[in-house]
């Protein structure tokens, strides 16, 4: 008997007429690991929330079809005894913690419950324990790092013993440490401790070889489920870019393997190109070359010269910054979370103002009023696109930023709204829109102004592989244009495919700063999946693009491969999920 | 930078007891602060309070709290001997002012001014060992058995309030960039900008409301009577703390009985020590009220008592 049996589960959320989820059905068994992925509105979510019967127990809204969990029907069981069975751990940390202690957090779930203090006692103990969250048992959550909180959220939700898991994006708010180290726990709890996982994510570089069964969902329906394999080829026969660089590699070239990991890619490329290892050279310093002297040529639009900083009563968080950043690049910041990353931006900004050293902006120095001296010359956008959205209609949330800075010419709201592709929302209030249309409407209520300077902080964090392309591409045209851009990000992968610069930052200090090439192709740890897969094979190589037109003419050169694995030659950019994403 | 007047866990021995026994040796503190006019007695609290502080490394926060209170103690002392005919050792003679009258300061206004203002300073004190020396969310947990939903929202909030803080730094600072100037127009005008930066922060928690309140509910909040998980423990420590309190608030009632502990200010001041009895009354109360201070110190430097308590 399957653990879940779905037949024909639609749904609709109160007060829409589009369903979320059409004519689901779908078995799964107990012990297995299945992911699920789409895009942004696809359902991943809203059928982990059907698993979970919190839908339509906590949504309301209509629902058809039947959900069975052990050959009974979900919503005929009580639902302390479903809590019981079925853990869910949502998104964000930070809304899913709800007391202010982490050993009571723990305890939260086992309190409702209603379990006897020395079954709770025992369970915390053993929850504390596993997850390795001793060092922090007494301290507040609000003093907790974002992968600290999602630990705990887990552990709340483990201490209730459950048999099934349901992740909503675990890390999809970390970075990229705290990530593996949630989903190694996961890992280890399917392998070892034979829970079953539901997994929703979009990090598919991290977990896709984990999973026992893919599910590809869009607008609401399955669209493809099998193994990872099965997995990526589809969504690549379908564009879709819901597949790790190196699976997306391989599906390409029709191969019949289709690896999920870089050692399995990387055996299998090996085993493609016998004798012709190394067949590159790294065109670094060429690349560096041709970019410095186009660099030195543009007007300087950022300079920072000997800066540090320190916050009132704390350590020192940037030492000795100096970085100049010209006209029309588009810049990258990466590093570990604490590096001094987002401190750095508001420095640029004008929010805060250096102990020493000196901040130009457009070869002016940036003054005592900071950020009122350039904020019509510059767009920012933070962590949180909710922070941006307040207004009754997403035009007059850009009307409101005109209005501030005087600005009287309404072409250039119907402009950015024609660009971001947000006309059909224009009358809409924006906080009825999703995630990825929010964070469109807040990139337009900055980019209004026409600014020069186009500031990120982390834009990729939640958001999926099709609008994080999107967004790529879009500040693309804008570095194209002259503007400048400089994204602070942890996604390596987005900074490998869009970016022109890479600087790295470790502990308050610039580590690494130059052409992407020269930075992420050195890089061991940050480096981009293709770029790892392709080391001693194809030196230099960072994004999908450049592995198609480097190893194209090696593969193609060597057809009794692939003709042997696949009974054709295989051709190049066919599947529509060969472009790059 | 606030952070330093709050709760903090630093393992020590004297944030290890029980948050009841925490609780009633504060409030017998605080009873003998207020039955107490003596100066000489408040002053031993206060040193006692003093050493208690210095023992849970809180002697910063101390004196975060303590600036704090010297402004108030500076309007005591000042307007005390303003107001205050009561004295009879006139120390100046001054004029003639409408409403107060003749400004007669005297010695004894001066004297009952600073006992009051150090009565003040033993009361801050003793809500900073508070700060200090109990975790919180002990404290809630111990009345959750009796009021459990209350308990539930003032925990919610206590958790939330360190989020909203910092994301209305956030959203000002986003709005700032767009144009917003919070220093400057009319009152209007500001409340009209400063409405609009609370107006986000209100959206944005009542979703993320939703989501909390998601969480709660897969976590099985509502699904029928709840359990208490308590985390406290009673040690011996506890016992002894809660024997010294009481015996400490005995023999101060008693003491006052017999008028030790009592002082008279107008329209002369009494004997500082007016007879052996005062000062070992005081030495008893003391001893019992240094109970948490003797076992801190026993718990470094004792091994044999360190087994047992």
């Amino acid at each position: 008997m399957p653990l879940f049996k779905v037949e024909n589960l639609t749904y609709y959320y109160p007060g829409t007429e589009k369903p979320a989820l059409k004519n689901i059905s779908l078995e799964i068994r107990e012990g297995e690991f299945l992911l699920v992925t789409g895009g942004s509105g696809s359902g991943k979510s809203t059928l982990a929330r059907v698993l979970a019967g919190l839908i339509p127990d906590f949504y309301g809204g209509r629902i058809g079809g039947k959900v069975f969990f052990r050959g009974r029907e979900i919503r005929t069981l009580d639902r302390r005894k479903l809590a019981r069975e079925v853990g869910m751990v949502f998104q964000d940390p930070e809304k899913q913690i709800v007391q202010s202690c982490v050993e009571a957090e723990i305890a939260f779930g086992l309190e409702n419950l209603g379990l006897p203090p020395d079954e709770m006692s025992r369970r915390v103990a053993e929850v504390v324990s596993f997850m390795n969250l001793s060092p922090v048992q007494q301290a507040f959550t609000a003093s907790l790092s974002g992968g600290q909180k999602q630990k705990l959220a887990l552990a709340s939700v483990l201490a209730m013993q459950p048999r099934v898991l349901i992740l909503d994006e675990p890390t999809s708010q970390l970075d990229p440490v705290s990530a593996e180290e949630i989903l190694n726990v996961v890992k280890r709890l399917n392998e070892e401790m034979g829970f079953t996982v539901i997994m929703v994510e979009q990090r598919l570089e991290r977990c896709f070889h984990l999973a026992d069964r893919v599910l590809l969902m869009a607008g609401g329906e399955i669209i493809c489920h099998g193994s990872a394999a099965e997995g990526a080829r589809e969504a690549v026969r379908r564009g879709l870019p819901f597949v790790p660089p190196v699976a997306r590699f391989f599906a390409c070239l029709n191969s019949p393997v289709v690896p999920v990991t870089v050692k399995e890619g990387r055996e299998l490329l090996q085993s493609y190109l016998k004798g012709n290892i190394a067949v590159t050279k790294p065109d670094v310093p060429r690349r560096n070359h041709n970019s410095n002297i186009k660099r030195a040529e543009k007007n300087s639009i950022i300079s920072l010269k000997n800066v540090w900083f320190g916050y009132p009563g704390g350590q020192e968080v940037l030492k000795d910054i100096s970085l100049d950043i010209k006209e029309g690049e588009f810049v990258a910041i990466l590093g570990e979370n604490g590096a001094g990353k987002s401190t750095l931006l508001k420095i640029m900004v004008g929010l805060l103002r250096p102990g020493r050293g000196r901040v130009y902006v457009q070869g002016k120095e940036v003054g005592r009023n900071g950020f009122k001296e350039i904020r019509k010359f510059t767009a920012y956008l933070s962590q949180n696109p909710n922070d941006y959205l307040f207004q009754e209609t997403v035009e007059d949330e850009l009307l409101f930023t005109m209005r501030n800075f005087g600005l009287k010419d309404r072409g250039q709201v119907d402009e950015i709204l024609h660009r971001l592709q947000l006309e059909p929302y224009r009358r809409r209030n924006p906080r009825d829109l999703s995630s990825g249309e929010r964070q469109r409407v807040a990139l337009a209520s900055v980019l209004v102004t026409g600014p020069g300077l186009i500031i990120l902080d982390e834009p990729t964090r939640g958001v999926d592989l099709g609008l994080k392309s999107e967004l790529g591409h879009f500040l693309q045209e804008e570095a194209a244009k002259g503007k400048t851009v400089i994204v602070v990000t942890h996604d390596v992968e987005f900074a490998a495919e869009f970016a022109g610069r890479v600087v790295m930052m470790f502990a308050g200090r610039i580590v690494a700063d130059g052409e992407k090439h020269a930075v992420l192709g050195r890089s061991v740890f940050y480096s981009p999946q293709i770029s790892k897969l392709c080391r001693g094979i194809c030196d230099g190589v960072l994004t999908f693009a450049e592995a198609q037109e480097q190893l194209g003419p090696l593969l193609a050169a060597k057809p009794a491969v692939l003709i042997k694995s696949t009974g054709e030659k295989a051709i190049w950019g066919r599947a529509g999920g060969c472009t790059p994403h | 930078m606030f952070n330093r007047l709050f709760y903090r866990e630093k393992g020590l021995f004297l944030q290890s007891f029980h948050p009841a026994t925490v609780l009633v040796y504060l409030l017998v503190l605080l009873i003998l602060s207020l039955i107490y006019d003596h100066p000489l007695y408040l002053l031993a609290l206060f040193l006692l309070l003093a050493l208690l502080i210095r023992e849970v490394d809180g002697l910063d926060a101390w004196e975060g709290f303590l600036k704090a209170g010297v402004f108030l103690m500076l309007v005591v002392m000042m307007v005390n001997p303003l107001v205050i005919r009561a004295g009879k050792t006139i120390i100046w003679h001054g004029p003639a002012v409408p409403f107060l009258g003749k400004l007669d300061i005297s010695m004894e206004a001066i004297y009952f001014g600073a006992a009051s203002s150090l009565r003040l300073l033993v009361i801050i004190s003793i809500f900073c060992l508070y700060n200090l020396m109990i975790n919180p969310d002990r404290v809630l947990n111990l009345f959750s058995r009796v009021a459990g939903k209350s308990v539930l929202v003032i925990t919610l909030a206590t958790r939330l309030f360190p989020t909203m803080v910092r994301d209305l730094q956030r959203i000002r600072e986003v709005q700032q960039l767009r144009g917003v100037d919070f220093d400057t127009g009319s009152l209007w005008q500001r409340a009209k900008k400063y409405s609009g930066l609370y107006n986000v922060l209100l959206l944005s928690s009542l979703e993320d409301a939703m989501e909390i309140a998601e969480s709660m509910q897969a976590r099985a909040f509502g699904s029928g009577r709840r359990s208490v998980y308590s985390r406290n423990i009673l040690r011996p420590r506890d016992l002894f703390c809660l024997g010294g309190s009481l015996l400490a608030l005995s023999a101060a009632v008693w003491g006052l009985r017999y008028g030790y502990g009592r002082y008279s200010f107008y329209p002369e001041a009494d004997f500082l020590i007016k007879d052996g009895t005062t000062l070992a009354v005081l030495f008893i109360v003391l001893f019992y009220l240094s109970v948490p201070l003797i076992l801190s110190k026993g718990w470094k430097h004792c091994r044999f008592l360190k087994s047992k308590i």
